[in-house]
Order: structure tokens, then C-alpha cells, then sequence
């Protein structure tokens, strides 16, 4: 039992005992101790937040009598990367999306309290969640000691170095990439809780809680859309700069899985616009609410449950099957309840107004829903369908990118031509909307067709490829190109027309964020097809870089209107003469850690105070003290003497001679002196490689820095890459470079559209925050007071 | 039939089309002894292989791969598409670990010759001793002196 534990311990009463509390008095309808509610929620938010608070402070720290402390960092590394190896883990991670979701409980409950019956049961509901993921914790504790990991290790046994942060995640857009991932997801607690709390009270005849709720559920919709969206972003800027293959995006199965629940999200937020309480969307959007957090469950089910091997599996373990079972319970209530609902309601026809006009708003609204649920199922079926093949037929299949390009591009394009169809229909009414239409869909038709090179095909396709595959693939990325201008044109005519009409500053602001969000993602979708297709790369060796006697003129690389020079060669080691206090154990802390060191390899330093040559061992006492360092067999001459500072490895035996407490039997490669340590006694754990360089298009430098790789020797051999990247307007300069044995391979790629994307994402996030800050009805600056029963038309989709 | 109806019935007979053709589209990526790479294919079974090469006296090439490997598919579309590639690749016996699978073998071959991240190919002889090294992506005429490297040194070796 330690304090970590007991923060955890507490924390899960208080939570458990708030949603017991809420949930007793929701079914009795009567308000029995919930008065003490909002003093339980806040005391499990700040125990939550001390246990994360207490457990950074013992990675700055780098206190390994934690397992997990241990496992995840070592003394070497700077503070930030110290801090972020709190979340390296599955432990971690689950310990601060529990802070955040508890965090964001205390504040939901702050600003409305619990004035009815429906809100204890939605507090009810988050504070179960609360309560579920730190039971989690306590059933795989961040906070363990040292002793889970080394069971056999005596009591106060401490390692004196930790095993170090995986490489791949020293990085600063991987050191904020978790938090704000986790901060999107617990945001999306909020509206799963409302929307399954909405399908319960109708099950029971209390008649839904979603009207009430509709202003804060688009709120917090739209703030976990903001921080998911900013998530993905900062995952594909981290895979671009780290990962060295100059792409933002692999479909990896991880990537898949974040971009499921935001494509999700994204049809959600349309649904709940369009959303009327007792019209179109009465089930359908409270439903999708409660989804979007079940589909961000099992995405996470997806990372950390291991059933998905991928370059994120770095959190394999245990608490998959946690994430499972939870996995069930938020698909059983935000999936299955809406279903059997939806199934046993008859059917009052109050749907629709009974109107039978196809061209209405609120049908293009509808097309949009459904159309990101198409994209949404073509990643979803992308990640499971190998899986079940598998289990069915024992075939492995491949999903390769092409799947998820191939199908997902003409669903984007077909979005695209309805978003520039929808604005238009707006501003310039039916007829020339539809001529609009029919004249950008033709223009995306020849564009499929026009290509004036090769390169501009989608993909490359082979004989024996499906049809749809070839279809789509042997496309030109013309095609994007006009689905994208009438996006843009549409987006920017409704939207002048209606600033200028907006009677408030607020509602024009607002109109503005809709703008640069539709814009956004039209030139975000511009820039992908581009980035790739003509992504273009080419590689030339460089030798003798290790000796010095490599060429350091400008060289061609071939096949490229590029050139490269070599300047020279680095290779640094990390750390650097580190102190000796950070790798070896003074004489005074061997004693002072006892009989637990018994057996186990230490490193020790200390001044020789005494020599003594014995026939078949000599052995070396440290500081006066009981410790000695002994060197057996035919090593009797000792390489030290008396007086001199040294430094020495080898097993420690504790009580191993009458005479001293121990004795560390060293080797005479493992000890010498301190100022000039042997080689094997000083941990190296990053090995830097590079080149600089400098990279020149026809005569015009184009960029320069060192590339190479870091190699982590402790941790397996594992690589990371150091890239040099010149960022253009047009186009990115990516500058690779693999080092070893005195040949440097040095690949130049150019990647375009890198800095229009950049822009599509801030106007995306731009638009956003503007949208959730200032809409008028639902803004978060301007909807302060809590409203009644929202019975009102809704004006963004009328007809 | 009610517009918005029809629309949701359409959005479901395409989300089950697409389903359903997408995965019988979907091509083997290994069955129980070989995995495919490219135009190439690969044997999994790494004893075997082992066998067949001390019989043939050929040399073993090992590629070690992941699913999610993007110098992987690079491999697959510009270098083992290459005719001459794979008649080079004829004169060893080609191995595919995929550094994802779970079973010993797959973990004996990544200590063995350790192995941490894909793309790597690993020339070695039937004994298991490593000729050639190729770390990370090679293009089309890097991977082939490369393999004629190996091949040189095989021969020197054996003779």
C-alpha cells in the first residue's frame, strides 16, 4: 500500500459511492443524500488529479521503487519527456483520462447541479465511468512497486536505472498528442452519457432527456471535436517529422481507429444540428451521440487491447480486457438501446411532417449523415473485416491503403459536390443550384479522366484488381479538383450572404467559423491526393563518411533535379560523460541499501583507500569503508592505486568474505579510473548518427541540417530518424539519411501541398473554436443561462 | 415511400455492397506456408527453409516485414515487381517474417539476427551466418548489388 494507491482507493469510493448514490435516487425519484453528490464528484477529481500530480512527481523524480516509473524512463532524459512518460502506458494513459473525465464531470455538475430527476441520472452515468476506469487502475496500478517487476528481489530493493521512454515518443508533438487525444475522448463522455441516459428514461416512460439537453450536447460535441480533430492532426505532424517516410498518413490500424470516431463525430455534430424534439432526428441523434464514445472505446480497445498489432502496440497488456468488457457496456448503451427503441416505437408518421419533397434542406442534411457514416463504415469494416476473415477462413488477408483510398475518395468527392450543392441551393435557389450541380459533377467527370502525366492516377493499378480498384485507381487527381471549387464557391457565396445579413456580431461570427471549417476540409481534401501521387523521391549514396574521405562536392541525385553536398559526419553518444553519481553507487549508498544489493550487477565508484594483493584475487577497498572491489583468477594485478578516484562494475556479494560487507567483483575491463571510465561501465543509451548536409535544387540551396538516425542500444537496438525538412509554400524538401558503416544513403523527397494542409487544419480548428464559442444559440460565450425545454424551430435547417 | 426513408434504405444496401465486395476484393496476404510480397513469394516456415537451402546449397534471404510497413509496399511496387529482381531472388531461398506474428519462430529470427523494425533483409548462409545486411529500403539497383554482393561472398565462402 502506498500513497498512490490510497489516492486511487479513495477516489473509487467517492465516485462509486456518487453514482451509487445518483442511481438509487433516480429510480426512487426522491433526493435521498444527494446532497452529497457534488462533494463526492469534487473529492474524486482532485484525489484523481493528486494521483496523476503524484505520479509525475516520481517520474521527474525518477523514482523506481515504481514498476511503472521504471519501465518508462530513466535519469538521462530532460524533464519534458520525464513528464510525458507518465502516459507512455496503458497505466498512465488510463489514469488521465480518468482525471479528465472526472474533471470534466465536477465541472458539468458545477454549472447545471442536479436539478432533476434526468440530470442524476446522466451524473450518474459519467460517475460510473469515473468509477469503471479507476477500479481499472486499481486492478493494474500505476503505482505497483518494483517488486511486481523483479518478484524475487529482496525488500528495498531499488534499480539505479530505469529502462527509458520508447524511442518513438521523444518527440514534442508526441509529448502533447496523448493528453489532448484523451481530453477529446473524455469530453465525449458527456454526450454519451446524456444520450444513453435519454434511451433509459424512455425505456422507462420518463419521456428522454435529449431535448432539454440538446444546447449542452452540441456544446460538448463540438469541443471534443475541436480537441480530436487537433489529435489527429498532431498524430500525422508526429508520424511526418519521426517516423522518416515524409507521409502524414499510413493507415495504420491506429490512425484508422482515431479517425473512426471523428468521421463519427463529425456526421453526429450534422445530425444534432438538423436535430427537432419531436420531428426528424428524435432518435437518430441521441443515438449517434451516445455512439460516438462507444466507437471511441473500441478504437481504444483497438490500442491497448492488443488485438491489433501495429507501430502503436508499444501499451500491450492486461487492461485489454477491461477496455473489452467496457467495450460492451457503452456499444449495449449506445448502440443496442437505441436499436431495440427504434424497433419497438410505432411508427406515428410525426416523422417529416409528412412532406414528400426530395429537394429540401433537411434531406441534403441527411445525405451528409449519412454519407460520413459511409466513411466512417469503410475504415471501421477496414479494421475488422481481416479479423473475422481470419477467424472464419484462416486466410490472412491484406488491407493495404488502397482499400481506404479507393473507397473513401469518391464518398469524399460525393460530399464535397453535395456541401458546394447545399450552399448553393441557399443562396441561389433551385434552378441554378441544379444546373451546378449537373455542370461540377460533369467537370468531376472529365477531371477522372484527365491526366496529363502518369503520376496523376490515383494509384497503380494491376490486371488482376477488382473493378472498383481499377476504376477509382486509374482516376486522374484532376477529379478532385472541381468538387473542391465548388465547395469553396458555394461555402463562401451562402456564407458572404449571410454575415452580411446576420443581425449580431455573434451570429457573423459564427457564420464565419462555418465558412473556414467547410473551407478547411475542402483544401484539406485538396492537399491529400496531391501530397501523395506526387510525392516524388530519389536516393543516392554517399561513402567513406565514417574515415573522412568522402566526396564533399555537390553531387547529382539521380534521377532528380536535385543535388546534394556532404559537409561532414557527427556521432555523439548520450549521455555525454555523465556524472558518475548517475551511474554508479557510492560506497556510502551500498551500505545504506544493505543486503538488498545481494547478487545483483551494481556499479560502484569511491577513492581506493587500501590495495591488498592476495595468490589468487586482489581486492581494493573504497573510502575506508567496508566495501571492497575484488578482482579474482590471474587478474591479481590491480590496474589502480591508492588514493585514485575509481569506478568499477561487477556482481555484488554481499557478507561474501569475513572481512568486508561486499565485495563487487569486477573484471579488469570493468574498473579504472573515474576521470577516464572503461567503455562497458558507462551506459550509453542514444547513439546519434548523422550527416550534415546541404541539399541544393538546380543552384538554389534548398535545405540543410543534419539527418541521420538515433539508435537506442539499451532498448533493443531501436532506431528513430532525424530528418531535415525545408518547408515550402509549395512543396516540403524532406531530407533522409540511414548512416552506418562509413555509407551514408541519403533519400531526397519532395512532398507538396505539406503547407496547405498545415492551413486546411488551423482553418479547421479556427473555425471551430469561433462556431463553439459564439453560435448564438448554443455558443459556449453566449448560452449562459441554463434553457427550459428547447421547443424551438430550429432556423438552421428550416425549410 | 418517404424521401428521407428511401435515402436511409439506399445507405444501407451501399454500406453492405460495398462490405461485402471490398472484403472478397481483398487480396491473400499469406495462407498457411507462404506470404506474398509484391509479385513474389515467400516461404514462413523458417526450419523448412533452412532444410531446402543446406539441400539446395543456396544462400537465405530473409525479409523482415510488418502490415503496416510503409517502405514495405514500396518494396512490393517498385523492386520485387521487377523481373530481374526475381529472377535474382531465384538463386536463394526467400523467407518472410513478419515482425508482427506472435510465434517463437518469428521472435527467435528477430534475436537472432536482431532485428527491431521493417524493412530489413538478412542474406545469411544455410548455417545461419549473416553475408549481407540490408537495413531499411533499398531501391531497385541498390538491392541488387546487394544480393550479388551476398552471392559473391557465399561463393567465396563455400569455395
Amino acid at each position: 500500500m502506498n500513497v498512490g494507491t490510497i489516492l486511487l482507493g479513495l477516489a473509487f469510493g467517492a465516485s462509486l459511492s456518487a453514482a451509487g448514490v445518483l442511481g438509487r435516487a433516480y429510480v426512487a425519484d426522491d433526493d435521498a443524500y444527494v446532497a452529497h453528490v457534488p462533494k463526492l464528484t469534487a473529492a474524486a477529481a482532485v484525489l484523481l488529479v493528486s494521483a496523476l500530480l503524484h505520479l509525475t512527481y516520481q517520474f521527474v523524480t525518477t523514482d523506481y521503487s515504481n514498476a511503472y516509473v521504471w519501465e518508462n524512463t530513466a535519469s538521462y532524459l530532460p524533464l519534458l519527456y520525464r513528464v510525458t512518460g507518465v502516459y507512455a502506458a496503458n497505466e498512465g494513459s488510463v489514469l488521465l483520462w480518468a482525471a479528465i473525465v472526472s474533471v470534466v464531470t465536477m465541472i458539468a455538475g458545477a454549472v447545471r447541479g442536479i436539478p432533476d430527476r434526468h440530470a442524476k441520472l446522466v451524473h450518474g452515468l459519467t460517475l460510473g465511468l469515473v468509477a469503471y476506469f479507476t477500479g481499472m487502475l486499481l486492478a493494474q496500478n500505476p503505482f505497483a512497486s518494483i517488486r511486481t517487476a523483479f518478484p524475487g528481489a529482496p525488500p528495498g530493493f531499488v534499480p539505479t536505472s530505469g529502462q527509458g521512454l520508447n524511442p518513438l515518443l521523444v518527440d514534442p508533438y508526441m509529448a502533447i498528442h496523448p493528453p489532448v487525444m484523451f481530453t477529446a475522448y473524455a469530453l465525449l463522455a458527456m454526450p454519451f452519457a446524456i444520450g444513453a441516459a435519454h434511451f433509459v428514461s424512455l425505456f422507462r416512460g420518463n419521456g428522454g432527456v435529449f431535448p432539454t439537453w440538446h444546447g449542452s450536447v452540441t456544446r460538448w460535441l463540438r469541443l471534443s471535436w475541436l480537441f480530436l480533430t487537433a489529435a489527429v492532426a498532431l498524430g500525422g505532424l508526429w508520424s511526418y517529422t519521426v517516423l522518416g517516410w515524409g507521409g502524414i498518413w499510413a493507415w495504420d490500424p491506429v490512425e484508422t481507429a482515431i479517425l473512426i470516431p471523428w468521421l463519427f463525430l463529425t456526421a453526429t455534430l450534422h445530425a444534432v444540428s438538423a436535430y427537432e424534439p419531436t420531428g426528424r432526428y428524435r432518435v437518430l441523434a441521441p443515438a449517434m451521440t451516445a455512439t460516438v464514445f462507444a466507437l471511441a472505446v473500441y478504437t481504444t480497445s483497438v490500442v491497448r487491447s492488443g488485438v491489433f498489432r501495429s507501430v502503436h502496440s508499444f501499451a500491450d497488456g492486461g487492461i485489454g480486457a477491461a477496455f473489452l468488457v467496457l467495450m460492451a457496456l457503452t456499444a449495449g448503451l449506445g448502440v443496442v438501446a437505441p436499436v431495440v427503441y427504434w424497433l419497438l416505437q410505432p411508427d406515428d408518421g410525426a416523422d417529416d411532417r409528412a412532406d414528400d419533397r426530395w429537394l429540401r434542406r433537411s434531406n441534403l442534411i441527411h445525405l451528409a449523415v449519412l454519407g460520413f457514416g459511409l466513411l466512417t463504415f469503410v475504415s471501421l469494416w477496414g479494421l475488422s473485416f481481416p479479423l473475422l476473415r481470419n477467424a472464419i477462413t484462416g486466410l490472412e488477408v491484406s488491407v493495404e491503403a488502397r482499400y481506404y483510398n479507393l473507397w473513401s475518395y469518391p464518398l469524399v468527392l460525393g460530399l464535397l459536390l453535395l456541401l458546394g450543392f447545399y450552399m448553393d441551393y441557399e443562396a441561389a435557389g433551385r434552378r441554378r443550384a441544379l444546373a451546378g450541380l449537373g455542370v461540377f459533377t460533369a467537370a468531376t467527370l472529365v477531371g477522372a479522366f484527365v491526366a496529363p502525366t502518369e503520376t496523376w492516377q490515383l494509384a497503380s493499378t494491376r490486371a488482376d484488381d477488382a473493378l472498383v480498384y481499377q476504376l477509382v485507381g486509374s482516376a486522374s487527381a484532376a477529379s478532385v479538383l472541381p468538387p473542391v471549387a465548388y465547395a469553396i464557391l458555394g461555402t463562401v457565396k451562402r456564407t458572404g450572404g449571410r454575415i452580411r445579413a446576420a443581425a449580431s456580431r455573434n451570429a457573423r461570427l459564427k457564420e464565419t467559423g462555418i465558412t473556414l471549417i467547410h473551407v478547411g476540409a475542402a483544401l484539406l481534401v485538396l492537399s491529400l491526393p496531391f501530397m501523395y501521387v506526387f510525392a516524388g523521391q530519389a536516393s543516392v549514396m554517399a561513402t567513406g563518411v565514417g574515415d573522412g574521405s568522402m566526396d564533399t562536392s555537390q553531387q547529382a541525385v539521380p534521377g532528380s533535379d536535385y543535388s546534394v553536398r556532404v559537409l561532414g559526419h557527427s556521432r555523439t553518444e548520450f549521455p555525454q560523460d555523465p556524472a558518475v553519481g548517475t551511474y554508479a553507487l557510492s560506497s556510502e549508498q551500498v551500505v545504506r541499501r544493505g543486503s538488498s544489493l545481494n547478487g545483483s550487477v551494481q556499479t560502484v565508484h569511491g577513492r581506493v583507500t587500501d590495495i591488498r594483493e592476495g595468490p589468487r584475487a586482489t581486492v581494493v577497498q573504497l573510502d575506508g569503508s567496508s566495501i571492497w572491489v575484488g578482482l579474482a583468477g590471474n587478474e591479481t594485478t590491480a590496474p589502480v592505486t591508492t588514493g585514485e578516484r575509481i569506478v568499477a562494475r561487477g556482481r555484488l556479494m554481499w557478507d561474501f568474505v569475513p572481512s568486508a560487507d561486499a565485495v563487487v567483483l569486477a573484471r579488469s575491463e570493468t574498473i579504472g579510473p573515474t576521470a577516464d571510465p572503461p567503455e562497458n561501465v558507462v551506459p550509453t543509451r542514444v547513439v546519434a548518427e548523422g550527416v550534415s548536409l546541404a541539399v541544393y535544387e538546380g543552384d538554389r540551396l534548398r535545405a540543410s541540417g543534419v539527418a541521420g538516425q538515433r539508435r537506442y542500444p539499451e532498448q533493443g537496438g531501436m532506431q528513430v530518424r532525424d530528418v531535415v525538412i525545408d518547408r515550402g509554400l509549395l512543396a516540403d524538401t524532406y531530407v533522409i539519411a540511414g548512416v552506418s558503416d562509413g555509407t551514408a544513403s541519403i533519400t531526397v523527397k519532395q512532398v507538396p501541398f505539406v503547407t496547405l494542409m498545415r492551413l486546411a487544419i488551423v482553418s479547421l480548428l479556427l473555425g471551430m473554436s469561433l462556431v463553439a464559442l459564439f453560435d448564438p444559440r448554443h455558443g459556449a460565450m453566449t448560452d449562459t443561462a441554463v434553457r427550459g425545454t428547447a421547443r424551438d424551430p430550429n432556423p438552421e435547417v428550416a425549410d | 415511400m418517404k424521401p428521407r426513408k428511401a435515402m436511409t434504405l439506399a445507405f444501407f444496401v451501399v454500406l453492405l455492397s460495398i462490405g461485402y465486395f471490398s472484403m472478397h476484393a481483398a487480396p491473400t496476404l499469406s495462407d498457411e506456408n507462404y506470404s506474398y510480397h509484391g509479385d513474389t513469394r515467400w516461404q514462413t516456415n523458417v526450419t523448412a527453409a533452412e532444410e531446402t537451402a543446406a539441400a539446395e546449397g543456396k544462400p537465405i534471404v530473409v525479409y523482415f516485414w510488418t502490415t503496416w510497413c510503409t517502405y514495405c509496399e514500396d518494396y512490393n511496387r517498385e523492386v520485387y515487381a521487377d523481373p530481374a529482381v526475381q529472377s535474382e531472388l531465384d538463386d536463394f531461398v526467400k523467407v518472410a517474417v513478419n515482425l508482427d506474428d506472435d510465434g517463437g519462430e518469428s521472435a527467435r529470427m528477430q534475436q537472432e539476427y536482431n532485428v527491431n523494425y521493417p524493412p530489413q533483409h538478412v542474406v545469411v548462409t544455410p548455417d545461419g551466418e549473416v553475408l549481407v545486411r540490408i537495413n531499411g529500403y533499398a531501391g531497385t539497383e541498390d538491392f541488387l548489388s546487394y544480393l550479388d554482393a551476398a552471392e559473391g561472398r557465399y561463393s567465396g565462402e563455400s569455395a
